[in-house]
């Protein structure tokens, strides 16, 4: 068997596991950093309501409301950034028991069946690599159902903002002031749930 | 690909040389590795790296039942020496590791846990292998900071890790040195730039001289045996070490 062969054969899959929690890290932090600017922009837009007095005392109401989202949205961000930084050590353990399996097969296919140990070696290997991928798949759920309850929380947003933009309407000579703030909102909204989308169909484990 | 064979043979007591990988890709050094078999039980010495896995176990299974081997020498704690542990401990989870306490935390790295390693003290200690008692020799700072090499005094082996390393060209795949001075210029700048110090030098090549060696098998290159190896001791003990280039 010539060098670039054998190199072939001991060659682990699951690398993109790793390439994988990177992904659903980047976008968790592009969340939580839209949420702090949302937070800020919701604080600017408390003031702005209170300058505006009584034309805007709807739109300082939805101000508050979209000012606790954000905080809520910030939590929901701190437990999956929390279950995502577990699932590096998860994935680095299956990434390696699979590396480890697939050098072990090909010295198993060297040396032959009947080695004598060798069957067990597999079998043990087999179980851990269960073990592992097991316990991913489960965090692989806890995460999802993490992304979706977010997803639902987004979706109160997008109604806070749509609220705002109307009230926004009602703010007298405030209201192009008002209405350019429950823009800004609803956009940066709109990329939250892209992020979330991303996030959603992002898989630890293979189906 | 790589073959055990047999340097050393006494009754149920042998050594096995599991040297020269002409399949290996290129980009790999070398290596030897070796294994005492002493009735049921077995020690493989410096057992190589990850990539080198498949061929040394296969080597190894060929000449003996893989389930016997009790422990693991490592001579220091180099990824070509040691960086295949995980993969035996996955073979046999109970083996034994026996190196340097002052690797005893390091070869984790490497896998096994706390329980897989025997630290051997600066000063060296015996290694039973069935009915054999084996002499773990220091050899401190040649090349590493916690260095040890094997002597078996029944078989008069010492296996002596990057000491007598030679880095030879792929047409020279003897398993025994054949002409000394040859044979030597392939291993001067190798010692001259791994073995750090002359004075862990001098006091080795004190200490080698006055056992009783017949064959003394490095981790890469070829076997010194008979004269061979007083040559090469007087060698070492002449060569200026320490030197980066010359």
């Amino acid at each position: 068997m010539n060098a670039p062969d054998r190199n072939l054969h001991v060659k682990a899959p699951g690398v993109s596991e790793l390439a994988r929690i990177v992904r659903v890290n980047e976008e968790i932090k592009a969340i939580v950093s839209t949420a702090f600017r949302i937070n800020l922009m919701a604080l600017n837009a408390i003031f702005l309501a209170k300058r505006a007095g009584n034309a805007a005392l709807g739109f300082g109401v939805l101000s508050n409301e979209l000012r606790r989202f954000a905080q809520e949205l910030t939590r929901h961000m701190a437990t999956l950034r929390d279950m995502t930084s577990g699932s590096v050590g998860s994935v680095t353990g299956v990434v390696q028991q699979q590396r480890t399996s697939a050098i072990l097969a090909e010295a198993i296919r060297l040396s032959g069946d009947g080695v004598p140990g060798v069957r067990e070696a597999r079998r043990r290997g087999a179980t851990r690599l269960a073990e592992q991928q097991a316990c991913l798949r489960s965090l692989d759920l806890r995460l999802r159902s993490a992304v979706e309850e977010t997803q639902q929380l987004v979706e109160l947003g997008g109604v806070l903002a749509r609220s705002a933009k109307i009230e926004a309407a009602y703010g007298g000579t405030f209201s192009p002031a008002l209405m350019q703030v429950s823009t800004d909102f609803a956009e940066v909204i709109a990329q939250i749930k892209r992020s979330l989308e991303v996030l959603g169909k992002e898989r630890l484990v293979k189906d | 690909m790589k073959q055990a064979h047999c340097i050393y043979q006494e009754d149920d007591h042998r050594w096995f040389a599991i040297a020269r990988d002409a399949s290996k890709p290129g980009y790999i050094i070398d290596t030897n590795e070796y294994v005492v078999v002493n009735g049921d039980e077995a020690l493989l010495c410096d057992p190589g790296g990850i990539e080198i896995f498949p061929a040394v176990f296969s080597a190894l299974s060929a000449e003996c039942d893989p389930t016997r081997l009790a422990g693991i020498f490592s001579s220091h704690q180099d990824p070509d020496i040691i960086s295949s542990l995980a993969l035996w401990l996955e073979f046999k989870p109970d083996l034994k590791c026996y190196t340097s306490w002052l690797w005893q935390s390091f070869l984790p790295h490497f896998g096994g846990q706390d329980s897989t390693f025997i630290p051997i003290p600066d000063p060296g200690m015996t290694i039973r292998l069935g009915g054999l008692e084996l002499q773990a020799i220091p050899a401190h700072y040649l090349h590493s900071s916690g260095n040890f090499h094997l002597y078996d005094p029944k078989a008069k082996i010492l296996f002596s890790g990057d000491v007598g390393a030679a880095l030879l060209p792929a047409d020279h795949n003897g398993l025994f040195v054949e002409d000394f001075s040859r044979h030597i210029r392939h291993a001067e700048a190798f010692h001259k730039r791994w073995m750090g110090s002359d004075r862990a030098k001098r006091d080795w090549c004190e200490r080698v001289s006055r056992m009783e060696i017949d064959m003394l098998v490095p981790q890469h290159g070829a076997i010194y045996q008979g004269g061979d190896v007083q040559r090469f001791i007087n060698w070492f003990a002449a060569l200026e070490v320490g030197v980066l280039r010359g």
